[in-house]
């Protein structure tokens, strides 16, 4: 974190910037209002709890969609990695599939799941389901065949084998693909809410778009950078647990 | 594993010549193994049969792609072979059997990087028998110890040297308590010294625990210094070449064994057999 100092100067300088611009006139304050006045409209919608009662409902569609994904892709994945039949028969299809924008899929979804809360979990957790799918398939196919032969000699069963040596030798770009997912999920969720329904920080945006509280919308936009930023640096701290084995420098 | 007082007697002989002449633990009987290599067979064996007596400590050299891997990946039931058979203890192998364990020339591939070094062990304890947990733990650290390890339990293989991954493979898979130890190349991959010390290890080892050493290598040196009997394999498809009893006293010494002139006699013999092999396998050379 310490390192990373002249990357938030920037940011500063930019927020800095536009400031400057916006009240001289240099760009339309109208559609780019100050960010001083950006920032007052945000602390009380923030504060007063508005953007906390949009944000809630848009946190649940992205982590439960996203929890689904993890729930059926990585078992999926991992059958996929080691039947290789079963490898055979699904990896055309999702190669077919996995092209085609999530976003695609919300006409679709909204004439069968209508507009609520289930559509928008099921956009974000197919739009989640493929990287991670992907990378768990990927991750347990590229697992050194020595890896397998050393399970082999010691003679354990191919369950355990799965659970001790695919599963953990896999982890990394299972947890990559998780890290892929969890951008697209917040995306995918705004944009649904931008389409349909009356909740959610997209559907806030928008509104506030159609009404000209341009401070509002921008203070709207600045608060997913911030949640998108915290949910990379938990995951971040997650992954860094987990894959604790991977250092990179040889501690004496 | 049971240690039955031949065993034992066997051991109490190291400083004699050769062991290898007691019971028979591992036979390969008329072994063939074909590989098909761009749509063209290649015969590695074809019809190979030998006998391997309970705790020996034998090397296989030969040409490079003779098959000495190859033969020991049969011997381990990791690879079937396309005709005949091998046996262990009286028994036809099958797929890996219990009481033979394989340590690969990849070590660094080999050892689970996300065990630490006590993790790592405690999975060749697991694989054989579960104990209760304190009594597992002991267990693993006395093999830490035997392998030199200790105050390195907690490392991950990433903070340790090629040396000490290798003995970390190695523990674990002698915490299996295994009739049978196969290693492919095992030192190879380390630097002069470290080998050096390894050599050492292997055969403290195997001169305290009633164990058979199945030993394959491309460095002559090591295999004389090593084995009590030595097998050179031919080009493919691989016979035995020659099979040579080495009774050069045992504890060996890596300096005044080396210095000796039988060790330099063998080592001769073995090196101009397989040197003048590799040269015919050379155009032009």
């Amino acid at each position: 974190m310490a390192k990373r100092w002249p990357g938030f100067l920037l940011i500063a300088l930019l927020l800095l910037a536009w400031e400057v611009a916006s009240l001289n006139k240099w760009i339309d304050p109208v559609t780019f209002p100050p960010v001083s006045k950006i920032a007052t409209s945000w602390w009380p919608a923030v504060a007063g709890g508005e953007i906390m009662r949009q944000m809630l409902p848009s946190l649940w569609r992205i982590f439960a969609g996203f929890a689904l994904a993890v729930v059926v892709a990585i078992p999926l994945g991992l059958v996929m990695g080691t039947v290789p039949i079963i490898y055979r028969l699904l990896e055309p299809i999702t190669e077919f599939v996995r092209p085609i924008p999530s976003s695609a899929y919300i006409p679709v979804a909204i004439l069968v799941l209508g507009i609520g809360n289930e559509m928008k979990i099921f956009v974000v957790f197919l739009a989640c389901l493929f990287p991670i799918l992907l990378n768990t398939y990927g991750g347990v196919r590229g697992v050194d065949p020595v890896l397998i032969d050393t399970g082999r000699t010691f003679g354990i069963s191919r369950l355990k084998a799965l659970r001790q040596i695919i599963l953990p030798a896999a982890l990394p770009s299972i947890m990559t693909g998780m890290r892929i997912s969890l951008g697209i999920a917040l995306i995918v969720a705004v944009v649904a809410e931008m389409i349909a329904g009356s909740s959610g920080i997209g559907y806030y945006i928008l509104d506030m778009q159609r009404i000209f509280r341009v401070p509002e919308m921008f203070a709207g936009i600045f608060t997913l950078g911030v949640l998108g930023f915290l949910i990379n640096f938990c995951f971040l701290k997650v992954e860094g647990h987990f894959l604790k084995w991977r250092g990179t420098s040889v501690e004496t | 594993m049971q240690v039955t007082p031949m065993n034992v007697e066997v051991k109490g002989k190291s400083s004699s010549a050769d062991k290898a002449d007691g019971e028979t633990i591992i036979e390969v009987r008329g072994i063939r193994k074909v590989y098909a290599v761009n749509q063209t067979a290649l015969t590695v064996f074809d019809g190979l049969s030998y006998k391997i007596g309970r705790g020996s400590f034998l090397s296989i050299i030969g040409p490079s792609g003779c098959g000495k891997s190859t033969l020991l990946k049969l011997i381990s039931g990791l690879e079937t072979p396309s005709g005949g058979e091998v046996f262990f203890n009286g028994r036809r192998i099958d797929g890996p059997p219990k009481g033979m364990i394989y340590v690969f020339q990849q070590y660094t591939k080999s050892i689970f990087p996300w065990r630490t070094v006590l993790q790592n062990i405690r999975f060749g304890l697991d694989s054989q028998k579960s104990l209760p947990a304190r009594e597992a733990h002991e267990k693993c650290m006395e093999y830490v110890k035997l392998v030199g390890l200790q105050g390195y339990e907690n490392y991950y293989p990433y903070q340790l040297s090629g040396g000490m991954q290798q003995r970390v493979v190695i523990a674990r898979a002698l915490i299996c308590e295994p009739d049978v130890l196969l290693m492919d190349e095992p030192f190879s991959a380390v630097d002069a010294m470290t080998r050096a010390i390894l050599q050492e290890l292997i055969l403290k080892i195997w001169s305290t625990l009633p164990i058979t050493v199945l030993f394959v290598t491309h460095d002559v040196d090591e295999a004389v210094f090593l084995s009590n009997r030595i097998v050179s394999l031919g080009r493919a498809p691989a016979t035995v070449r020659e099979d040579v009893a080495i009774d050069l006293a045992y504890p060996r010494d890596q300096i005044r064994t080396r210095g000796e002139e039988r060790f330099n006699g063998f080592r001769q013999r073995l090196f101009s057999s397989i040197f003048l092999q590799e040269k015919e396998g050379i155009p032009n050379a």
